[in-house]
């Protein structure tokens, strides 16, 4: 099947720092591809150039065969963004907030959507309060309401998650699943592996600017394999890779304190790739 | 084209603002205080090309009003939308062009423009009879807003912060407040100064709301304007098509 998404050599350059490193990528429609990385890696730096918020410093990427740069209204036309810093118009209500975003897409039957979303998103009740007086996490609901009011073929979602009740952060995931069966293709960057794990179609991880690793999940398990060793020694929490159960076990006989063994995860895999806290 | 949702947002944030009384009396409070202290103060007793000093004072409030409201509301409005609450982040991602972004700004600065220059006109119909309200007057008025809106967008777009956007006003909007023949004649300036004051776009409009008549010299102040108007616009389009973050 023809790509949704074609990265090729993409880069991104500020003065002296490389944001993004030669970033080839391509990712088919209905897919949802989670964007991993630690702090600075970027991530949102490649979404803003596949939103044409920001042109790339060389490279190309292309939306549905549309150029980024060369064809920036015709991309614009298919995307939906929520971004990671909330952007929303803080002296306007909700509903006004969704309603210009409606009117820059030229949606028909506006209102019908918007109080659709307002409903699922469950805001209708403070559909006419204004945007500052909400809580941080009614903002991120909004900003994630307001990404989908166009209808989007392919949905941009920048740490969507943060600062979401364990309930709401749950329903997120269920939306994000059905908006799959819907046929969209998703982007998602987060800082919470388990999060990427469980929804990601297929993930890449960045690490300064260059995509270090590209499969998905399970495969990306399976090639650190075996198992982890969790010990706590004086507060601090200790993680040992081990081969197998047995070299699990016989390690976990030589701790004096309690133990913790499980099978390698998809936050070990980052960790030993990021090259932050993993010693094999 | 669509450049309504802009402009119509902005026309949100403005009534949202205008509800709070404070800020009412800040838009008109230096036009105000100009109008008390110069023309109440010199009013009868200075004559000036044949009317009293309010006479002529008037018409040249009423264009600096019009001046500085339009672009001030512009000019902070977008860096502080650019810069802070990152909002104009949205129209850049959304399906509009970048001459629906300029046309929409510049036209609800306009709107913000023309209120306030309009309070002062209605209060100072009590005051002066020498206002000449015909339909080159409104026209004249209507085309100053256009002109400092669009260098509002320009502003707004190249402020790298908010005391870049104070460093331009002070550059460029507040001498011309001033020197432009708000308060004095430009003729009793010196030759050079007089020349530069004579190629800015307020001198111009001064000049045809005090005499808003058509003859060879309105006609040139009047293209003058426009082309400010044309070339600001112009240029705001292609700053905006060249964003990038
Ligand atoms: N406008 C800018 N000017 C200069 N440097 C920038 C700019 N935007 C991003 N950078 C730099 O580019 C790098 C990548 O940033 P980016 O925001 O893409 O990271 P990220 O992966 O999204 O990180 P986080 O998880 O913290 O959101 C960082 O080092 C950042 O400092
Ligand atoms: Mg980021």
């Amino acid at each position: 099947m023809h790509a949704m998404i074609v990265t090729d050599n993409l880069g991104k350059q500020y003065q002296d720092l490389v944001a993004l490193d030669g970033l080839s990528l391509q990712i088919p429609p209905g897919e949802i591809f989670g964007l991993l990385g630690p702090n600075g890696a970027g991530k949102t730096t490649c979404i803003k150039i596949l939103t044409t918020l920001a042109r790339p410093s060389r490279g190309t990427a292309r939306i549905h065969d549309f150029d980024v740069v060369r064809q920036p209204l015709a991309v614009k036309k298919l995307i939906g963004v929520c971004p990671q810093e909330i952007n929303l118009d803080r002296e306007l209500t909700a509903y006004e907030n969704l309603w210009i975003y409606g009117r820059l897409h030229r949606m028909p039957d506006l209102a019908a959507r918007i109080a659709e979303l307002l409903t699922f998103g469950n805001l209708e009740e403070r559909a006419h309060s204004l945007v500052r007086e909400f809580s941080g996490g009614m903002q991120r609901r909004l900003l994630i309401l307001r990404a989908l009011v166009s209808r989007p073929r392919v949905l941009f979602l920048d740490e969507p998650t943060v600062g979401l009740d364990p309930q709401v952060r749950r329903q997120l995931w269920n939306l994000i699943q059905e908006l799959k069966l819907s046929g969209i293709t998703i982007i998602l960057t987060t800082h919470y592996i388990e999060e990427a794990e469980m929804l990601c179609d297929r993930v890449g991880i960045l690490n300064r600017g260059r995509l270090i690793a590209l499969d998905t999940p399970a495969a990306l398990v399976a090639k650190v394999g075996g198992y982890v060793v969790e010990t706590l020694n004086s507060g601090r929490r200790q993680y040992l890779l081990v081969r197998d159960k047995e070299e699990a076990y016989a390690r976990a006989q030589t701790e004096p304190t309690g133990v913790i063994i499980r099978q390698v995860n998809l936050e070990d895999v980052f960790i030993q790739l990021t090259g932050e806290r993993l010693t094999n | 084209m669509n450049w309504f949702p802009i402009f119509y947002r902005e026309l949100l944030l403005f009534r949202r603002r205008l509800l709070r009384l404070g800020y009412v009396v800040s838009a008109l409070f230096s036009p105000m205080l100009y109008l008390l202290a110069f023309g109440l103060g010199l009013g009868k007793r200075v004559a000036m090309s044949g009317g009293t000093y309010l006479d002529y004072l008037l018409p040249g409030l009423i264009a600096m009003t019009s001046m500085t409201n339009s672009y001030t509301w512009i000019a902070t409005s977008m860096t502080v939308g650019r810069l802070h609450f990152r909002t104009f982040q949205v129209y850049i991602q959304a399906p509009v062009t970048a001459a629906d972004i300029v046309v929409g700004q510049i036209l609800a600065g306009m709107v913000r423009g023309l209120f306030a220059s309009g309070i002062l006109l209605g209060l100072g119909l009590f005051l002066s009879t020498g206002l000449h309200l015909n339909l080159m007057f409104f026209l004249v008025l209507v085309l100053n807003c256009l002109v400092f809106a669009a260098f509002g967008v320009i502003v707004g777009m190249k402020s790298r912060s908010h005391e870049d956007t104070a460093t331009f006003t002070n550059f460029f909007i507040m001498p011309m407040a001033f020197f432009c023949g708000t308060f004095f004649p430009v003729d009793e300036m010196p030759w050079l100064l007089r020349d530069i004051i004579k190629a800015l776009p307020l001198t111009h409009t001064n000049r045809l709301l005090r005499f808003p008549f058509w003859n060879l010299e309105s006609l040139e102040s009047l293209a003058l304007l426009s082309a400010y108007g044309v070339v600001c616009l112009a240029l705001g389009i292609i700053i905006i098509r060249r964003y990038s973050e």
